[in-house]
């Protein structure tokens, strides 16, 4: 049983497609390859590891309500091999949007189904996940309360000679259990679709998102990009500029 | 404004042209979307990627109607006319609002009124579905007030459906 998880997010580092296909591959077993798909140098390379797999994993991006046009290039490609080869794969996604309803991937799961139907391939299903943006920054925050731990426990071996600070090791409990629930809809389904991929039958579509109400994931999101663009110059060239 | 964005070739364009205030062609000569965000955060409506789609979606922001006609691909755009969509999204502010009870970003352009979409090549029924939900999908993401998709059966109904 092999298994294709191509990564599909244009950007090298930090991309959320990375967080949820690593998340997904904990749920696959059997042989797993992880490839990456940005440019056109990467399609031989993909396309080779498909030729013995049994499954192949997209994680994507919604890019303007549908799949980003570098991915769709790489998908007529794969139509013409597969065609060539006789492949028969069964094809899943887990696809991720900035805006919190994972419903919103629809679309993108249509044409992935349009392009199973033409090419011939199996349509296994798919993950829908909303807020993918900000579960991605729940890794990060993750990191973080593992070095407060880690300077909480030093600064109480250095002041007390306490091997293990109980107010530190419940305020890590407590945030981590907080930063697991945000994810527990992503893992139920991930885990689920896991199991399909092992078995090799279909999942269908399903959408999730981050578990906090939207108002304050807006709000959230607000937040994030007036800092963001503060510190990157864009809201004194853009947004106080008179426009075009 | 009327603005066409097509993906046919260059024996189009005279007619294309003469049926709208700014024809794009999405010849597929421009890089994909990095998805960097810069066109909201570092330089608002600009790419740092120095091709044609440099500043496109001051281009689309300021259409009332926007006409794309695209070949069909799996019951959406083709890769070349996605890749002009991908790389506008700067028609809009990272800022968020609800607009059809789901999230979306505020719009800086301001509302527009038609989102058309022109599909030829061959099409099965259930891309057609997926076609006519993708557009109305487009159209409140970007603050369109309707959308319409038009089925090409042959070229010679081109005309017409601009």
């Amino acid at each position: 049983m092999k298994t294709v998880l191509i990564n599909c997010s244009p950007k090298k580092h930090f991309c959320a497609s990375a967080y949820f296909l690593f998340l997904q591959s904990l749920f696959v077993g059997g042989e797993k390859v992880k490839g990456k798909l940005r440019s056109h140098a990467d399609y031989a390379r993909l396309l080779e590891q498909l030729r013995d797999a049994q499954a192949v994993v997209f994680g994507l991006p919604l890019y303007v309500d549908s799949v980003p046009s570098h991915v769709l290039r790489f998908l007529e490609e794969m139509e013409t091999f597969c065609r060539e080869n006789g492949l028969k794969l069964r094809v899943y996604c887990v696809a991720n949007n900035g805006f919190i309803e994972g419903k919103q991937n629809e679309p993108l799961m249509q044409v992935f189904e349009n392009f199973c139907a033409r090419t011939g391939l199996a349509w296994g299903g798919g993950v829908g996940i909303g807020g993918g943006v900000m579960l991605n920054v729940t890794r990060i925050l993750f990191i973080v309360e593992i070095g407060l731990l880690v300077l909480n426990t030093v600064l109480s071996v250095v002041n007390t000679g306490d091997l293990f600070p109980k107010a530190a090791w419940i305020s890590f409990a407590e945030n981590t259990a907080l930063l697991l629930f945000f994810n527990m809809g992503v893992l139920f389904y991930l885990s689920g679709m896991g199991r399909a991929i092992g078995k090799g039958t279909a999942f269908g579509k399903k959408y999730t998102r981050i578990l906090i109400p939207s108002f304050v994931f807006i709000l959230f999101a607000d937040i994030f990009f007036t800092i963001i663009s503060l510190l990157q110059g864009g809201i004194f060239r853009g947004w106080l500029a008179k426009k075009e | 404004m009327k603005v066409i964005l097509y993906d046919l070739g260059s024996e189009y364009e005279a007619l294309i042209e003469s049926k709208c205030d700014r024809a794009l062609a999405a010849d597929g000569k421009y890089a994909p979307c990095q998805g960097c965000f810069g066109c909201w955060t570092k330089h608002p409506a600009e790419c740092f990627m120095k091709d044609k789609l440099r500043r496109v979606c001051r281009l689309i922001g300021r259409a009332d109607e926007l006409v794309i006609v695209t070949k069909n691909l799996y019951g959406g755009y083709s890769a070349a006319v996605k890749n002009v969509l991908d790389r506008s999204i700067g028609t809009s502010t990272p800022f968020s609002t609800y607009r059809g009870r789901q999230m979306h970003h505020t719009l800086r352009y301001g509302k527009h009124d038609l989102w058309k979409v022109v599909v030829y090549g061959e099409v099965s029924e259930t891309e057609k579905d997926t076609f006519r939900y993708m557009a109305e999908r487009n159209a409140v993401n970007d603050g369109y007030e309707r959308s319409e998709v038009v089925f090409l059966e042959d070229m010679a109904e081109l005309e017409a459906a601009l």
